[in-house]
């Protein structure tokens, strides 16, 4: 439903129960095109013309132009109002003359019938999305990818405005001063982070001999410490010595100091050894490992043999100095000195050693550092900065940057140069003014030519950036720019889909769209009253978020159908959520209670677990999720309304009707309400002005009363025993949220078309249109063939019109 | 200096006091004002705007008689103090927050109609509509004066999911200040970030080399941008001029910085984020509004205590239903006596700010004296959401121009905007029409 219908066009339709219509305008007559002239402009004429003639029209609004059913449809918008006003008896003006409620109704059916026949009829029309600026997450994750550093620049950012239901939609997103400001200042301290024009110099860390590994009490303390080749000693009598470090991955330089103790004509090797984390293709076999003596070896594993050198100095006021390049090693983490093995083993020799000390890494660039300012290094300057500037340009803006803006760049570059700046201060600078630039602020899809109504085709790069921003909130990746760049992108957009979803960085799509569309991010500020809920903290309270995010991130990883988001048999949980739902274990046994099935394995820590749910658990499925029971909650009781609301607003998309202004006061008679709430509610709903939308609303919210305002399972509430029973005002009835579930999935088809709906308004960044409808109708068509899969939908949407092509300026 | 981040509390605590920052008195008058206050007076006159949602418990508002003998009632009590440098205004109206064919959404048109006398368009996101604020039209004058324009402030930050109000967007329940009819200016609720704007963390020198560098690339952006055009749709234009406009704010902005006199940052610990409980946080926010008026950061600021239809729970002073939710009372006297009570916390901190005001001196006279302070609801009684007989309180005197000290009851349904219009004019705003106004408010000056 795109056009939102007024209160009383609803309310009517409520109230002869036809409460969940499929489509808001009743159907034309197939056979031919309603016409506007027949009875259309009688009735403007009748009741309109006095006042919205040609002449001076009230308002502006002349409703003279509108002759035929044609001239209508470009002014839709104009129409919803003139119907809303009729509708809710706005218009006319109470002293004016009325039409009577059958004129009323049948012109409604009649401006109906002519949109409706022309959605029908008309050529498909893609919409057109204004350009988005970056959101604060789109923000952030786009300078992680873009930059590399993971700071959260966004902190301090005002927060978005919402629209539509979520915080990415182009038309709602504006741009403060105070934002502006923020920018500059996030623009200076990214290139800060990510380039360091005057790296420091490379850390030294000495280690005295004695304090190297292997320790114990019998480590001498001389200042040069022994290790020998004798081969009954301890490991710390024959080594070899090692030091740890947390040190970063690079080019070192290993020093020590060393003699030896041996006979004059013995030939003494050590060997220097470069301990890793992980096994490595450089690491030492075990044959290379056996050349080197001491009992401490196998604690050296794995290692790199760096260099055997051999030992001449024989006194320790001689002493050799030895120096050792140590090349860059994955998972580099000790150094360490032994002795080589000789032939001559006979004779045992001593090694004595002053310390190790380690310098570097030599390049104390971060990686950001060298990945940004990559060039080649052969060229002259000016087409170094080129080479940086174009690419950073290109990444940042999400399409080539052309020529004339690197120069642009470049130059901006030079005159920072010209000011005394350093080649990577100048680089810095042109960065800066790339992130403040409105084509990285806002994702900017350019028109060369089109105009009017022309259906357009974005292209391949436009197409990368509604990817990537859709399903990880951040810029394409490489493959994706590679696949653009070589125009393939919308001959594998199923395969993509399929790739992105299960990349780390979908989470993107749990946090930035299921949070939003379930409203659930309410819960941060949710504070329930601290007496009834002492139990309730923040460990909780993330709990229960962590919840639904694990839960509808396996239903998108494991691409299972999204009725399970309605009623699956699963859920994760932890200690603070299963005593909450009072779920022992991963079979889903009580943990107060019989189990019913094989005991799984029990849920005793901070980390989640799936838990597998018996057909007769009362969880399973969105609808039981503590997260969302609570934020439809007030702070000290359930709200069935809010609950009901929810159900109809999110899961079915059938927001019901605002309550009209100045709704008459709770009360009957002049006496308050008493009794239980659900007594009270029904008193409430004896005033026929409310009736009409409470009973849909209130039944399916008093299913879930069994659920206290935190989602706890009550059977009653206070003194009152819960009544979970409910009836639609179609006829169906229900007792409890299990039923409800039942009722739900009958209705999968609006269930899956909700779903869709909010999906593509956050996919497209724009509040949908009434020629949105077709593409719906389409994706929910293909899903549904895909029994409702989640990539299925997600691939609807990247293909649908209105997300591959754009309708001209 | 900046190093030691300590929170108000700790502050508080580590002086053994409960009111008075030692900065506040510390800091004298401003050099820069000389050149444009008027002779004899001592400080410029500022502009304070201050919201609270939901409405009032009325009967508990609204002072019995008119005049200067009128007496407070429950929930003005706390500002006794006070009586003598406040007006109570009633009867005055905000017209644009009524429905007028647009159905529910009382309390997004409430806060956005505030200041604006604007009747907002009713949309979820799309083509948002509403009117200028009274502040932005003040900023507009007195912000050339000072570092900035004007401040937006809050304790609660836009909302975080879905349509506010009735199919209003959540920007129209969450904002008050409007730089133009299209352009909502977001609040600021973190009491660091407010701090670190009006005195930047940089030594004066730093500053001017930063400003410089961020002027040269404000300067290429806009003209690197200039390829855009023509190949942009109509909003897409409309996205561009306003990154242009804030673009050009900033400018200004340096330039300003560049003739005036070198901020002096306060020795004052910064503060270290939002304080833990909602007291603190509306008092810190209150420091730091007196604090850029004192050091003339800025003569313009807006204040929404929380936002319109906030369901915030009070369990500190022992209510604990929603604040929203609370303010449905169907006439239950229970629930009204609570609202009266979280309407009487809010007067309790509107005391403690102008307390605040009035203990800095200028001159003979002392902050308070030179200064407006609106304060008020957009919505009069919760429960009927009405948008007639707002409560509402104008402190501080104006620099002489408003004579207080009493109850003034205008005819039901005078413009809010009225108001808007006279305080304009004592900030040297020459204006005689603001959004839905018929004129100024007459009466202030007289007593």
């Amino acid at each position: 439903m795109f056009v939102i219908p007024s209160i009383h066009q609803r309310l009517v339709a409520l109230a002869v129960g036809a409460f969940f219509m499929t489509a808001m305008a009743c159907h034309a007559d197939e056979s031919g095109v309603p016409d506007f002239a027949m009875g259309g402009v009688g009735f403007l004429q009748a009741y309109c013309f006095d006042c919205h003639g040609s002449d001076e029209p009230e308002a502006d609004l002349s409703l003279t132009e509108f002759t035929n059913s044609k001239s209508l449809i470009s002014q839709r918008k104009t129409w919803d109002s003139i119907l809303r006003m009729l509708s809710g008896g706005v218009m006319p003006p109470p002293d004016e003359k009325q039409p009577t409620p059958d004129e009323v109704a049948a012109f409604k059916k009649l401006i109906d019938a002519i949109f409706d026949h022309h959605d029908r009829t008309a050529p498909p029309d893609p919409g057109r999305v204004t350009m988005r600026r970056l959101n604060r997450n789109e923000y952030n994750n786009t300078i992680r990818d873009l930059v590399g550093v993971d700071f959260e620049p966004a902190e301090d950012f005002p927060s978005d405005d919402i629209g539509h239901g979520f915080d990415n939609i182009g038309d709602v997103l504006t741009l403060p001063p105070v934002l502006m400001e923020r920018y500059l200042a996030a623009a200076e301290g990214i290139v800060n982070r990510a380039i360091l024009p005057n790296p420091p110099e490379s850390p030294r860390r000495v280690v005295s001999a004695r304090y190297c590994e292997p320790a114990g009490k019998d480590v001498p303390t001389t200042r040069y410490r022994p290790i020998s080749t004798t081969s009954d000693g301890t490991p710390i009598e024959t080594g070899p010595l090692f030091t740890r470090y947390k040190i970063p991955a690079g080019e070192y330089i290993f020093r020590t100091k060393v003699f030896a103790e041996a006979a004059e004509r013995q030939v003494v090797k050590l060997a220097v050894l470069a301990c890793t984390s992980n096994p490595t293709d450089q690491s030492a076999s075990d044959d290379v490992a056996a050349t080197i003596t001491g009992k401490a070896v196998e604690a050296c594993r794995p290692f790199v043999l760096i260099d055997t050198i051999e030992v001449t100095a024989r006194s320790e006021k001689e002493p050799q100095s030895i120096e050792v390049q140590i090349p860059r090693i994955e998972g580099f983490n000790r150094v360490a000195v032994g002795i080589v093995k000789s032939s001559d083993d006979a004779v045992d020799c001593k090694l004595h050693i002053e310390f190790l000390a380690l310098e570097g890494p030599k390049d104390t660039r971060p990686d950001s550092h060298r990945r940004l300012l990559t060039c080649r290094p052969d060229a002259s300057p000016s087409e170094q900065s080129r080479e940086v500037l174009t690419r950073f340009a290109t990444r940042a803006y999400r399409r080539p940057a052309t020529d004339a803006e690197v120069e642009r760049l470049g130059v901006l570059a030079q005159s920072a140069e010209q000011g005394g700046a350093k080649w990577e201060e100048a680089m810095q600078f042109a960065m800066q003014a790339v992130l403040v630039s409105p084509k990285f602020l806002f994702r900017v899809e350019l028109d060369e030519n089109s105009a009017g109504d022309v259906v357009t085709p974005l292209d391949d790069f436009q197409l990368a950036a509604r990817l990537s921003y859709f399903i990880w909130s951040s810029m394409p990746d490489d493959q994706l720019f590679e696949l653009a760049r070589e125009g393939k992108l919308r001959t594998v957009l199923g395969e993509q889909v399929r790739r992105m979803l299960l990349d780390p960085k979908a989470d993107a799509l749990v946090e930035n769209f299921a949070m939003q569309w379930l409203q659930v991010k309410r819960l941060e500020t949710f504070a329930p009253d601290p007496e009834k809920f002492s139990y309730f903290n923040s460990r909780l309270q993330r709990a229960m978020l962590e919840e639904t995010r694990q839960f509808f991130a396996a239903v998108m990883r494991e691409d299972r159908s999204v009725m399970d988001l309605l009623a699956g048999d699963f859920t994760f949980l932890n200690q603070e959520l299963s005593r909450h739902y009072n779920i022992g274990d991963t079979n889903g046994n009580p943990i107060y209670g019989k189990a019913t099935r094989e005991k799984g394995e029990p849920i005793r820590d901070r980390e989640f677990v799936r838990v597998s749910l018996p057909a007769d658990s009362v969880r399973g499925g969105l609808l039981t999720q503590s997260s969302i029971l609570a934020v439809t909650s007030n702070p000290t009781r359930t709200s069935p309304v809010k609950r009901g609301k929810w159900v109809l607003e999110q899961l079915l998309g059938q927001p019901p009707p605002p309550p009209p202004p100045n709704v008459p006061e709770l009360e009957v008679d002049g006496k308050e309400l008493t009794g239980s709430l659900r007594e009270r509610m029904e008193q409430h709903r004896a005033n026929p002005a409310c009736a009409a939308c409470h009973r849909s609303m209130d039944s399916m919210g008093f299913a879930l009363e069994n659920f206290d305002p935190l989602g706890r399972w009550r059977d009653k509430d206070g003194e009152h025993p819960i009544d979970p029973s409910g009836e639609l005002p179609g006829g169906e009835s229900f007792a409890g949220p299990a039923e409800l579930k039942q009722v739900l999935l009958t209705k999968r088809d609006l269930f899956a078309r909700c779903l869709t709906e909010k999906m593509l308004t956050y996919a497209l960044g724009r509040g949908l249109e009434y020629y949105d409808r077709l593409a719906v109708n389409r994706i929910v068509k293909s899903v549904e063939k895909d029994e409702y899969r989640f990539a299925a939908m997600v691939e609807g949407i990247v293909t649908s019109e209105p997300f591959v092509n754009r309708r001209g300026k | 200096m900046f190093g030691r981040e300590i929170s108000r509390r700790q502050t508080l605590r580590g002086l053994g006091v409960t009111l008075g920052l030692p900065w506040l008195e510390a800091m004298g008058p401003v050099s820069s004002w000389a050149e444009d206050t008027k002779p004899g007076q001592a400080a410029p006159n500022r502009m304070a705007l201050l919201y609270v949602p939901n409405g009032k418990n009325m009967a508990d508002w609204t002072p019995d008689t008119d005049g200067s003998d009128y007496e407070l009632k429950s929930i003005m009590r706390p500002l006794a103090p006070h009586r003598d440098k406040m007006l109570v205004l009633t009867g005055l109206s905000a017209d644009g927050a009524n429905s007028h064919g647009d159905g529910g959404g009382d309390h997004a048109r409430a806060l956005a109609a505030f200041l604006t006398g604007a009747h907002p368009r009713k949309t979820d996101g799309t083509d948002i509509r509403n009117g200028i604020s009274v502040d932005q039209i003040a900023a507009s004058v007195a912000g050339s004066h000072t570092r900035l324009p004007s401040l937006e402030i809050g304790c609660e930050g836009g909302s975080m999911s879905g349509n506010c109000d009735s199919g209003y967007s959540c920007v129209y329940s969450s904002t008050m200040a409007w730089k133009s009819a299209t352009q909502p200016l977001p609040k600021e609720v973190n009491p660091k970030v407010v701090f670190e704007r009006m005195f930047s963390s940089l030594p004066n020198s730093k500053r001017e080399q930063r400003d410089a560098k961020r002027k040269s690339i404000l300067d290429f952006v806009r003209e690197d941008a200039k390829d855009l055009s023509g190949k942009l749709g109509v909003n897409d234009v409309q996205k561009l001029d306003e990154y242009f406009t804030a673009l050009r704010d900033i400018e200004l902005r340096i330039e300003r910085a560049a003739k005036l006199p070198p901020a002096e940052t306060p020795d004052y610990p910064v503060p270290a984020g939002i304080p833990p409980t909602y007291e603190e946080h509306i008092r810190l926010m209150c420091d730091l509004m007196v604090l850029a008026f004192q050091t003339d950061a800025t003569r313009v600021c807006s204040f929404v205590l929380a936002n319109e239809g906030s369901n915030k729970s009070y369990s500190f002073i022992d209510v604990k239903e929603g604040h929203h939710e609370l303010s449905h009372h169907g006439n239950n006297e229970d629930k009204k006596g609570k609202i009266a009570k979280i309407n009487t916390f809010h007067t309790t901190q509107l005391a403690y700010l102008l307390e605040k005001l009035g203990s800095v001196e200028e001159g003979d006279a002392t902050l308070l004296d030179h200064c407006m302070l609106a304060y008020g609801s957009g919505n009069s009684d919760g429960n009927r959401h009405n948008h007639d007989d707002l409560p509402i309180i104008l402190a501080g005197g104006g620099c002489g121009t408003i004579s207080t000290g009493r109850h003034i009851k205008y005819r039901n349904g005078t413009p809010l905007s009225n108001l808007w219009v006279s305080m304009l004019n004592r900030m040297e705003v020459d204006m005689d029409r603001v959004g839905d106004s018929s004129g100024a408010l007459p009466g202030l000056a007289d007593s």
